[in-house]
């Protein structure tokens, strides 16, 4: 490095000058936290669209009235940059090592904010500062846009836009979980704070709930302890043969849905029926032979295991579901009704809820008479969007350029 | 039901691999001998290529799931990226890097054979899925590789025969690297969207993928301006190394790695 030794403070600042500022800013939010003030509280509509234009007309200020000046020079350099990166990076070092959110949480760590960091004031300075240097390096290299910054420009106003939006939007997120049933049209729900929502402006109600299923699998299970002792995986599907542990094993038979009635399963479409497959074993070393009904049961019948020896059965597992979905009628406030059908990973968009499909009631399984929906409402979407797609082509830019400008 | 042997495939891929390097290793001695090399490896790669496009197929859903299955996604663009490197640039070191790590991943696999179960839960069956998986596998392994050229400069820095070239040639394959981390990241994020209303929400392997993601941009704004601090430089990219690994491997057995969607069954 260079043999003069820079005072501290003397601008121009560097890393030494960019570190204490930043661990200063850390400690006065674990202070802040510390003193009493708990969580950072979401700012909402339209306050935060005010506060988000008045930061970035301060942003521009600053900027074009002070670009020469050395303290605004060094918010967009490499070593603010870095300090910044380091101050975010450690406190999401920390929540990658300290359990988030739990109720319990008490003493040092809990009042300094670390149990909730994203709602601390230590994540809100890291957060403001990061986009303080991103955003004032992104103006000084788009000012003139040269064709060669276009990567740069993609990359650095892409994540700003996105972080900038995701957290002044943050407060305006909505999220409803509402639980449906076929008796009528359900027009409340909760959030996330517990709270019944009543104006949601869409009535739901529940006509079919439809889950598809994988064939289920067998296991081998210790009789006493229950613990699974087989590592193949076996499908009960008419038909199928395989190697279990020191069993073949035959599926003679297969209901998806089936009902015993004496010794025997008998294929029946009633309510709780549950899949049994009737099987032949057959020990390799010892020849023997056995043979039976298993299923997996249901909340309303028993299940059914086939005793290979004294330790072990072969039992049949719960299937696994394929797909889940709701069949639903929505009625809204404007007054047009409509079914349609809700999947997971297949949201539904109806007066600017996005509608999810959730969960049901598992003890039901198959049979669940409730279907758990979620209704989200994210108004600041389209710009965090833009912002990643933004990212996305940045992305793609820099896979392709990789960093040759600097090797020649 | 039977064709699908991974035992027979992988001892087939690993004796071609290791005869692929045997020709490449006496290279001057052997005329053609580094063109059989990557012929050998070559052909391995087209067998694992070939076998996870059965398995694919055979399972009816992308072979994505299980720590097994990523490890065999790895054993295919680990020598992929190894092989390319090595026709580009003749790093021998570099194509014995990338095979040896996918031979030792086919071997866990041998060792712990692992059933390719059919299921997969409904969030996952997304169109999402493929291109966020491949996507970070592809940049893992790029930036595996950008570790190992750390390590090496470390070794070469004691010995006082370091070259500033070496580091460049790491500053490309994380740029490469770096850039398919945010797109998986990005795409893991509209995907989330879809299957659970959110976009982010701080779950373990969200944290820690960030985390990677952090270490390596640090990465790259410190060589922008610093290109003399080598051995700060060398030292970064090994950490962010370590950060990518526990993100990768160890958030199974963290404790903050409660319920994650992310955690893989096995
Ligand atoms: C998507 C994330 C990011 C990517 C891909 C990225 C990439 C880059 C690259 C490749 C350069 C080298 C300049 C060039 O090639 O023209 C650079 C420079 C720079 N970046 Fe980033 N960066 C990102 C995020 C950030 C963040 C979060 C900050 C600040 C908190 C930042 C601050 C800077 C600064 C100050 C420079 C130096 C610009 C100059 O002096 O001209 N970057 N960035």
């Amino acid at each position: 490095m260079s043999n003069y030794k820079k005072i501290i403070w003397q601008y121009p600042w560097r890393y030494a000058e960019s570190f204490i500022i930043a661990i200063a800013l850390l400690i006065l939010g674990f202070a802040i936290n510390y003193i009493g003030k708990n969580t950072v509280s979401s700012i909402q509509w339209p306050v935060n669209l005010y506060l988000g234009i008045a930061i970035i007309i301060l942003l521009l200020l600053i900027y074009f009235l002070f670009k020469k000046k050395p303290f605004v020079k060094w918010l967009s350099s490499i070593p603010a940059a870095i300090s910044a990166i380091c101050f975010y990076t450690f406190l999401v070092l920390l929540m990658g090592f300290i359990p988030q959110g739990s109720p319990k949480a008490s003493g040092l760590v809990h009042e300094i904010g670390l149990s909730d960091i994203v709602s601390s004031h230590a994540f809100l300075f890291a957060q403001i500062y990061f986009l303080v240097i991103l955003g004032l390096v992104t103006l000084r290299r788009s000012f003139p846009l040269k064709g060669n910054n276009t990567g740069f420009f993609l990359n650095h106003f892409g994540l700003w836009l996105t972080l900038f939006a995701a957290s002044i939007g943050a407060g305006d997120l909505q999220r409803v979980t509402i639980t449906v049933s076929k008796t009528n049209a359900v027009y409340y729900g909760v959030n996330q704070k517990g709270e019944t929502i009543h104006d949601l402006g869409v009535a739901i109600q529940l006509k079919e709930f439809n889950i598809e299923e994988y064939s289920p699998k067998a296991f081998i299970i210790d009789n006493k302890s229950g613990d699974i002792l087989s590592k193949q995986i076996f499908y009960l599907e008419k038909g199928n043969k395989g190697e279990i542990m020191d069993w073949e094993v035959e599926v003679d038979d297969f209901f998806e849905y089936g009902v015993c009635m004496g010794e025997k399963f008998h294929p029946v479409y009633d309510i709780g029926a549950a899949p049994a497959a009737y099987v032949i074993t057959k020990n390799i070393k010892t020849n023997e032979i056995n043979e039976g009904w298993i299923s997996c049961g249901s909340f309303r019948f028993q299940g059914n295991f086939l005793k290979l020896s004294d330790r072990m059965l072969l039992v049949m597992a719960e299937p696994e579901p394929k797909k889940y979905s709701s069949k639903v009628k929505i009625y809204t406030t404007s007054g047009d009704d409509f079914e349609t059908t809700i999947e997971v990973n297949k949201p539904v968009t109806v007066n600017g809820w996005k509608i999810y499909q959730l969960d049901y009631n598992h003890a039901m399984g198959k049979w669940s008479d409730i279907s758990i929906l979620e209704l989200v409402k994210d108004p600041w979407i389209p710009v965090v969007y833009f912002g990643i797609f933004m990212l996305i082509a940045g992305a793609l830019y820099m896979f392709w350029i990789g960093n040759k400008k600097k090797i020649d | 039901m039977y064709i699908l042997n991974f035992n027979n495939t992988a001892f087939i891929t690993i004796a071609l691999w290791i005869i692929g390097l045997l020709f490449i290793l006496v290279d001057k001695k052997l005329k053609n001998a580094r063109l059989i090399g990557n012929l050998f490896s070559i052909i391995g790669t087209l067998v694992i290529i070939g076998f996870l496009i059965f398995l694919w197929i055979e399972i009816e859903r992308p072979p994505l799931r299980t720590l097994g299955e990523t490890r065999l996604w790895y054993a295919m663009f680990l020598p992929i990226v190894g092989i390319l490197t090595f026709i580009r640039w003749q790093y021998k070191w570099f194509l014995f890097y990338s095979l040896g790590l996918a031979i030792l991943f086919l071997t866990i696999n041998i060792i712990n054979p692992e059933n390719f179960d059919k299921t997969l839960m409904p969030a996952l069956q997304s169109p999402w899925f493929v291109p966020h998986v491949i996507v970070y596998i592809l940049s893992y392994a790029l930036l595996g590789v950008s570790s190992v050229v750390s390590a090496w400069g470390l070794y070469l820095i004691k010995f006082k025969t370091f070259k500033p070239e070496l580091l460049n040639k790491a500053d490309n394959l994380v740029y490469m690297g770096f850039s398919l981390l945010t797109l998986g990241l990005l795409f893991g994020a509209l995907w989330a969207k879809e299957a659970w209303g959110h976009y982010w929400t701080w779950d373990p392997k969200e944290t820690w993928a960030l985390l990677t993601w952090l270490c390596y941009l640090l990465y790259i704004h410190f060589r922008y301006k610093n290109k003399q601090k080598i051995i700060t430089a060398l030292w970064i990219l090994a950490l962010a190394f370590i950060v990518l690994l526990i993100c990768w491997i160890g958030i199974n057995y963290l404790a903050v790695s409660g319920y994650s969607v992310h955690t893989y069954s096995s």
